[in-house]
């Protein structure tokens, strides 16, 4: 089926920002309820989603202050911040709204009903009492939308795209988690180690692996007990979780494998899949990693990543300039 | 729930001038009589919602910005008895067909001209007839190939068309989208009575593009040219590429070839044209030819629909026929081409450019509607009743320092349906648009657009102007 260049671009960007969106909720929704679950004194900072979100200087040059409010509300409403979850939603719907022709008019329908609930309720959704509803509500919305994708979409260069967006952008957010969240995590268990830090580090490697919905299906894979390079080498190199970095890579390469102008492509995956498989995660103990090393590693997965887009990004959508 | 009684002085669509049903209204009257106000009101929210939800829109314009706004519906349709329709549909078919001849015949040998029954001057004048169109020769003598005549229903019941719609006429989508609406509303009197459906509009409009494909074309490859997202029809747009399969293109994204054909750009490299549904006006469509600033056209647009590899609908040029000075001439046009007097009645019109009837005009301007010719959505346009003397003087002038520019109609009173408003049901004045293809043959949408003017009084049926729209029942009754 034929694709013009600009809508193809559309629908890239489109299942992009709306992949981010979910998966910020996502973010936001397990780190609410870690701080919830944390003494007052383990968590006293909601810093670390600022850094995931990858949104650290936008905010710093917005606000003074790091209060939770502040924070969440740049990140869930904020539509100064081009990554908040309503701002992806919103230029999700624009980017969409273009390319309504050769989608199916179920997945339409739901962004349409997703950007409408997020406009009338994003406000309220801030605060602690409802964020959890709003933010579940976004994520099924975002699930309700992929499904229709999946069900009813013809296997065309336009579902590979949508594949190929929401792939990049979720290898990126399972990327960002680890390198800030788990180095972070790694560096602390380095240093401090008592009885009852040992069980807030279990939470906290919890509400890790929660931040990419992972928890349930490590526990499945491992049969056994929270261990810190399980945890990363699970959200790493996992094959067969679909939220794993080396399966939305390997995600990404059969979506351009299909695609045209492969060969363009093909070079950039095999380097990203070799920086992959060259990370050093420390064996068996769980205190043997060099946090440094594992939140550099994760710079060069989403340099590879960004290398991805743009390559896609010349060779797909502007082949003639 | 009661309804309102019309007004003796207009004609209303559903009730006699007793208030009585008629005939064809009479299933959906009854079945309102039974339905509590809160019922009835609950069924326009429901509608509303689903409007919203499916994201039926139109764009306005505000602070530069395009806004999308909701498509405002009221759910009790208006009827039409399908005995009527079918003589209505006959005289639009023979109204097209004679236009299609006039358009042809301007491009060709202008014989219409040379036999003294169109003025040269008025040619001469036109600010719509195209140099570069001449001898160029589309499939079928087609130059209009989609066509929304609008059509208004004087106190006395006759049906007028008032103007027809030749450039990029919008609105079917709208009418597509009230019929799904309704048939949820009233879904049990679908159920009950022989509504004509409306929805194979997009399949014959596929095939109507498809028959005006360059002629070596087995399987044409159709695009959708549209001005972009910020154009107000541009959720049409979308919509009916998305019900024909065809590709919605703006200018950007189609290129002319060194071999004179059109072909876009495509993620897998560039795919030929063969047929271009364009919704962009003439001067915009080609920067070669046409405006040289435009963005939204193609360079070279012109050179391959010239040379037969494209074929555009409606043809570049077409809009020649659709000013209002023309219009005064269609029963002329009819009578000339065909052989046969019109079937579907002009509003009887003066032509300025006759100083009989100019004198006539200027000493009754208060009894009548003065239209300039090349004017659209009521700019320039003089209400002898609710004109103020030096209004009218002003427009005495105008009309004497260029007469040819201008035409006058008298006052007609638009029939009325009754309308759901602010909680009662209230009778407000509608037109009708309905849609007629022509390519190898001709078809017309059954029913069309309703319009209705939703404030109280006012004739202004735009939706950018405080108008709404209304589902069209065509109703076969025994």
């Amino acid at each position: 089926m034929i694709l013009l260049s600009r809508v193809a671009d559309s629908l890239y960007w489109g299942a992009r920002y709306l992949e981010r969106a979910e998966d910020t909720a996502r973010v936001i929704r397990s780190y609410t309820d870690l701080v919830i679950d944390m003494p007052t004194t383990a968590v006293s900072s909601w810093e670390p989603l600022l850094a995931v979100a990858g949104e650290r200087t936008t905010y710093d040059e917005l606000h003074e202050g790091t209060s939770e409010t502040d924070i969440v509300r740049f990140l869930v409403s904020e539509t100064s911040n081009p990554g908040s979850v309503a701002s992806s939603i919103a230029t999700a719907r624009e980017n969409l709204r273009t390319t309504r022709e050769v989608l199916p008019r179920d997945v339409w329908q739901a962004v349409n009903d997703l950007s409408l609930y997020t406009v009338a309720n994003v406000a309220s959704g801030v605060d602690r009492r409802n964020r959890a509803r709003f933010l579940n509500r976004v994520i099924a919305d975002c699930q309700r939308i992929d499904g229709a994708m999946s069900t009813l979409m013809s296997r065309d260069d336009a579902y590979e795209l949508w594949q190929l967006g929401r792939s990049i952008e979720r290898a990126d957010m399972t990327a960002r988690v680890v390198g800030v969240r788990a180095a972070t995590l790694v560096a602390s268990e380095a240093s401090v180690s008592s009885r009852t830090s040992e069980i807030y580090d279990d939470v906290q490697w919890m509400g890790l692996l929660r931040s990419v919905n992972a928890l349930q299906m490590y526990q499945r894979a491992t049969r056994g007990p929270i261990e810190a390079s399980r945890v990363v080498d699970f959200l790493l190199r996992d094959p067969i979780f679909p939220r794993s970095v080396a399966a939305c890579v390997a995600s990404i390469r059969r979506s351009l494998d299909v695609l045209p102008r492969s060969e363009l492509t093909r070079p950039v995956v095999d380097e990203l899949e070799g920086v992959l498989s060259s990370i050093p995660i420390g064996s068996g103990s769980p205190r043997g990693h060099d946090g440094t090393v594992l939140d550099e590693a994760m710079d060069r997965v989403l340099l590879g990543l960004a290398e991805i887009g743009r390559v896609v990004d010349a060779s797909l959508f502007h082949p003639e300039s | 729930m009661a309804h309102v009684r019309p007004r003796a002085d207009l004609w209303d669509e559903l009730l006699d001038s007793d208030g009585t049903p008629r005939p064809c209204a009479a299933a959906l009257l009854a079945q309102l009589a039974t339905l509590e106000h809160a019922e009835l009101q609950q069924r326009q929210d429901l509608a509303e919602i689903d409007i919203v939800t499916m994201g039926i829109t139109f764009t306005v314009y505000s602070d530069g910005r395009g806004i999308d706004r909701a498509w405002p519906f009221d759910i009790i349709p208006r009827i039409i008895a399908a005995s009527e329709w079918r003589q209505i549909e006959r005289g639009l078919v023979q109204r097209l067909q004679a236009i299609n001849m006039f358009i042809d015949d301007l491009y060709h040998e202008q014989q219409i001209v040379a036999d003294g029954v169109f003025p040269a001057e008025l040619l001469g004048d036109s600010v719509n007839f195209r140099p570069e169109c001449r001898g160029v020769d589309p499939k079928f003598g087609v130059w209009a190939h989609v066509c929304g005549s609008d059509l208004v229903r004087d106190s006395d019941g006759t049906m007028y068309v008032l103007e027809d719609n030749l450039r990029v006429p919008s609105g079917v989508s709208y009418m597509l989208e009230n019929r799904a609406i309704s048939k949820r509303v009233f879904a049990d009197l679908f159920a009950k009575q022989s509504i004509l459906p409306v929805d194979s509009y997009t399949d014959e409009l596929n095939r109507m593009l498809a028959s005006i494909a360059p002629d070596d074309v087995d399987e044409p490859v159709i695009a959708v040219l549209t001005p972009g997202i910020y154009n107000s029809a541009y959720f049409e747009h979308s919509f009916l590429a998305q019900r024909m399969g065809a590709a919605l293109v703006e200018g950007a994204d189609l290129v002319v070839g060194d071999d004179d054909c059109v072909y876009m750009r495509t993620l897998g490299g560039r795919e030929r044209v063969h047929v271009i549904y364009r919704r962009v006006d003439d001067l915009f469509l080609d920067p070669e030819v046409f405006r040289p600033d435009s963005v939204l056209g193609v360079a070279g647009l012109m050179r391959a629909w010239r040379a037969g590899k494209v074929a555009i609908a409606n043809a570049p040029g077409s809009g020649v026929a659709d000013d209002k000075v023309v219009y005064a001439w269609i029963p002329d046009i009819i009578r000339y081409y065909t052989g046969a007097d019109a079937i579907l009645p002009n509003v009887p019109t003066y032509r300025c450019f006759d100083p009989d009837e100019r004198d006539f005009v200027c000493s009754h301007i208060d009894e009548l509607v003065v239209k300039p010719a090349n004017e659209s959505g009521g700019a320039g346009i003089l209400i002898g009743d609710r004109a103020t003397r030096s209004e009218m003087d002003a427009h005495i002038a105008l009309v004497e320092s260029n007469p040819r520019n201008w035409v006058a109609q008298p006052i007609l009173s638009l029939s009325t349906v009754p309308t759901l408003c602010d909680g009662v049901i209230d009778a407000r004045h509608v037109d009708l648009r309905p849609f007629i293809l022509s390519g190898g043959s001709c078809s017309v949408t059954a029913g069309g657009l309703t319009r209705v003017a939703l404030r109280q009084g006012s004739l202004i049926v735009n939706s950018s102007q405080g108008g709404g729209s209304k589902d069209t029942w065509i109703v076969e009754t025994r």
